[in-house]
């Protein structure tokens, strides 16, 4: 534990020394100028649409100040003029609007009547009584799923409703959606980005300055290394949470027990950076390629929180419920943060293993380091072990996979998402159920048919234990979901499942060790095998 | 002079596509778009009352309890929704949990000079959340219905419109980062380029070649932009593929072209300055947060011109562009200075 600390406290001195002198004034005051500059200027700016209409005014016109629009002053015939040459969109003549009758002009008249409503409704609260102003009260009631008794009051039914009554003025209040929760609960998250990215950053500085070698010489183990050099930005990282919960008024534990596993799970996923690249642009490449894919995985479920169960799979869900002041249970906070913190425990364990000279200093493509790196974390251990825990533990992985995919086949037109789903899913699986036994085999450590089915087996069965634990958490989470069932095998009978497993894996794996296929060429294979096996269990087949 | 300048080049190039590092950066873009959109299209699905309306509209089935001058029920009607009325408090009820409604509205009932009703929503967010969305306009418009009653005019409130979020999407955010973000990733590239050499003590060997310092760190500056460009030209073939039109496909050429020019430029320069990968790359990202805020603040940004550009606007054209010319000479000669650095 002692060394832990020694190695952290060492990267903190790292980390002083190379903010001091020349770069430490030119970082700070930059840092405040683009704070100060970007609040200011970008504080009014509608992002969407910025910059796209032209606006013709004339006469006695409320001011537009709105990004969206380039106002042009124009006497009424010219402005007549220009709508008609299309030189501007649409042309307000005092209390009169005019517009043409294509897209363009029409898309512009509903952005005008987004920013008027909004200019009158501060003109009509200005000038007026509130009464008069705002004149309707709504008051919203949630009724019960279950019909109240029949009653024989003469005054009329006594309903039942699941929460207070919630009384709404319809151009103040619009409905709720999670936008501006979603987009508070990333703050946490840039931060802890940002500062992951200095802790790939020391690894880097460390290997190409051969200090990590010298470090490995020396009587501390590689996963100590690991964590001490990730405990001080571990600590950064936890920090901005609290301070950012403090400043944003939300509950500094639970966004504390919210975003610990996120943060682990960002440390881990940028800690193979270091361990993977082979020169400067692959790291900014890699970093950058993580950065969108965890930016995906985190945003997208949340911005359907209470719409869809499946946003429960985010984190960032459960702080959008936390600033509304929602319950949610255990279930809910595991279902997003065991696979994360599983995730970490596999980066951890794999950091562990590949932290060493040869496979740090190696030039090979990307395929073959990670190929490379798989058999280093499975080397270790029995084959028959290794690739049944292998296929238990990339679970979360798999499942994490699965989700970003989901988010970018909703991008197909709608009768195509389910089948791009299906068949990334299924591709994804075999991938992960495969690879192992494929590298065994390339060093030589599998070689007969036998040995091939036996590992198949055991590897369908890991992944099935695996996916069925997943199961027992999200059960009551993602049954609605169509695709759950397929992805996660919700409902069926086990022995049909394994089977199925087994057959997909060992014909791969027989096709790519025995008969010498491509591995691309075997993978599709067997993903086409399990992608009509998906399918016939969809159509209600098992 | 120009052979070792073209040399230089050519060796970042090579390099760049036998890592194959480059096609991350592309799966990245095709990813950023891809993800965007379908968030765009989840949330429209979920969120906009007019695409919750055009996919289910008629489903919507809505009862109203006694309202006497059917003013709300004909905002409700005209918005699409399907509306039943019913005479008492428990039709409606029994309506709504034999499942011929949704949800139902109670007759408005004035006091103290505030008209209240009552709307009745299903237990289910989800169903609620779209109710609450598709309902809100009729509500409005009510609003504005007893506004009036008390002699308060709302101007522009009849106007209607169509639907600009998937046009806004496309041209003020998807098209711009597309074209953009090749020149982002042609910056840390030019970091990651230059601080190689350094780290690995190879500068110097370079430098023995017939070449300057400065040429030098230009002929990598022109490799990460000729990437950059080299990616906007498949995007806008892609784009034309889908059959979004782009105008002025030459300038927003040319505009992306300077804009990776002074992205590179403005990396180069802090490679130069900091001589290590980790505070040139920390740098960088605050010159581009600083160059969007500061551009947004003079009216000069590329987003927007670029947006303009691809419209077809009547006021944009070669000259705004050219704006960025200045810029990146000018961010250019502070390279010219700094790069003299790198022969300490």
């Amino acid at each position: 534990m002692n060394q832990i600390f020694v190695i952290a406290w060492r990267e903190l001195t790292r980390l002083r020394k190379r903010f001091e002198g020349g770069a430490s004034p030119v970082a700070v005051i930059l840092l405040l100028a683009v704070v100060g500059l970007s609040v200011y200027s970008l504080r009014d700016t509608v992002s969407l649409g910025n910059g796209l209409y032209r606006l013709g005014v004339s006469g006695d016109v409320p001011e537009i100040n709105d990004s969206r629009f380039a106002v042009n002053f124009v006497t009424p015939e010219e402005g007549q003029k220009l709508l008609a040459d299309k030189t501007i969109d649409v042309l307000i003549v005092g209390s009169e609007v005019f517009s043409r009758e294509d897209d363009k002009s029409q898309f512009a008249v509903r952005a005008l009547k987004q920013y008027m409503e909004e200019t009158e409704l501060v003109r009509v609260a200005n000038s007026f009584a509130d009464e008069d102003a705002f004149p309707l009260r709504v008051g919203i009631s949630h009724l019960s799923a279950a019909p109240p008794p029949p009653t024989t009051d003469a005054s009329g039914p006594v309903l039942q409703t699941t929460q207070p009554v919630e009384f709404i003025i319809p151009s103040l209040t619009p409905p709720p959606a999670p936008f501006t929760q979603v987009i508070v609960t990333l703050l946490y998250i840039m931060p802890i980005t940002f500062i992951s990215i200095f802790f790939t950053s020391s690894f880097m500085d460390e290997k190409v300055n051969r200090r990590l070698t010298i470090l490995l010489s020396a009587p501390v183990t590689p996963f100590q290394i690991i964590l001490g050099k990730m405990l001080p930005y571990a600590v950064f990282a936890l920090s901005t949470t609290m301070l950012i919960a403090k400043l944003t008024g939300g509950n500094i534990p639970l966004a504390l027990a919210i975003f610990a596993p996120t943060t682990l799970f960002i440390f881990a996923i940028y800690m193979m950076v270091p361990l993977f690249y082979r020169t400067f642009k692959d790291t900014t490449f890699i970093a950058m390629f993580v950065t969108t894919t965890t930016t995906a995985y985190l945003v997208f479920p949340a911005m359907f929180t209470n719409n869809n169960d499946l946003s429960y799979i985010s984190p960032l869900t459960l702080a959008v419920k936390m600033y509304r002041n929602e319950p949610f249970g255990w279930r809910e906070y595991l279902l997003p943060s065991l696979p994360m913190t599983a995730i970490f425990a596999i980066a951890m364990y794999a950091g562990s293993r590949l932290l060493n000279e040869e496979f740090l200093m190696g030039y090979k493509p990307i395929s073959r380091k990670v190929a490379d790196a798989i058999y280093l974390m499975m080397a270790h251990f029995k084959p028959w072990f290794a690739v049944t825990l292998w296929s238990l533990l990339v679970i979360p992985a798999v499942y994490m996979t699965q989700v970003v995919m989901l988010a970018f086949a909703t991008n197909l037109p709608v009768g195509l998402i389910l089948g791009a789903t299906l068949i990334a899913s299924a591709l994804i699986e075999e991938l992960v159920k495969t690879v192992g036994i494929i590298v065994l085999a390339e060093h030589g450590v599998v070689n007969s048919v036998r040995q091939i089915l036996w590992l198949s087996f055991l590897s369908a069965l890991g992944f099935l234990i695996g996916e069925k634990l997943l199961l027992l958490i999200s059960i009551s989470m993602v049954t609605q979901a169509q695709v759950s069932s397929a992805l996660f095998g919700a409902g069926i009978f086990l022995l049909i499942p394994l089977v199925a497993h087994f057959v997909f894996t060992s014909t791969v794996s027989l096709l790519r060790i025995k008969l010498r296929f491509p591995y691309w060429l075997a993978l599709a294979l067997g993903t086409i095998l399990h992608f009509f096996y998906n399918a016939y269990v969809m159509r209600g087949g098992l | 002079m120009i052979f070792p300048f073209l040399a230089v080049v050519k060796k970042e190039l090579i390099s760049v596509f036998r890592d194959r590092t480059i096609i991350i950066s592309v799966l990245i873009q095709l990813f950023i778009a891809s993800f965007s959109s379908g968030l765009l299209l989840g949330m429209l699905s979920l969120y906009d009352a007019d695409t919750i309306m055009r996919v289910s509209g008629a489903g919507f089935k809505i009862g109203v309890v006694g309202e006497s001058d059917g003013v709300l029920a004909s905002y409700m009607t005209d918005r699409g929704l399907s509306v039943t009325e019913f005479s008492s408090l428990t039709d409606a009820q029994n309506a709504f949990y034999s499942g011929q409604i949704l949800a139902f509205v109670t007759m408005p009932q004035s006091g103290d000079g505030l008209t209240e009703i009552s709307l009745y929503l299903p237990e289910s967010d989800a169903v609620s959340s779209l109710i609450r969305m598709v309902i809100q306009e009729p509500l409005k418009q009510y609003e504005n219905y007893l506004r009036a009653q008390n002699g308060i005019e709302v101007r522009y409130a009849d106007l209607a419109g169509k639907p600009a979020v998937s046009f806004e999407f496309v041209y003020s955010v998807l098209i711009p980062m597309l074209m953009f973000f090749p020149a982002f990733v042609a910056g840390s590239m030019s970091i990651d380029m230059m601080t190689e050499e350094i780290e690995n003590k190879t500068l110097q060997t370079l430098l023995s070649a017939p070449l300057t310092v400065s040429g030098m760190v230009s002929a990598k500056i022109v490799a990460a932009v000729l990437l950059a460009i080299t990616q906007c030209v498949a995007w806008l073939g892609l784009l034309h593929l889908n059959g979004i039109a782009i105008q002025n496909i030459g300038w927003i050429l040319v505009l992306a072209l300077f804009i990776a020019g002074i992205t590179s430029t403005a990396a180069a320069i802090s490679a130069s300055f900091f001589q290590d990968r980790e505070r040139s790359q920390f740098i960088y990202s605050l010159f581009l947060l600083a160059g969007v805020g500061v551009s947004t603040m003079l009216r000069i940004s590329p987003i927007t011109t670029l947006s303009r550009l691809a419209i077809g606007d009547a006021y944009t054209n070669g000259w705004n562009v050219m704006v960025f010319a200045v810029i990146l000479a000018g961010v250019y000669w502070v390279l010219l200075r700094i790069s003299r650095r790198l022969m300490k």
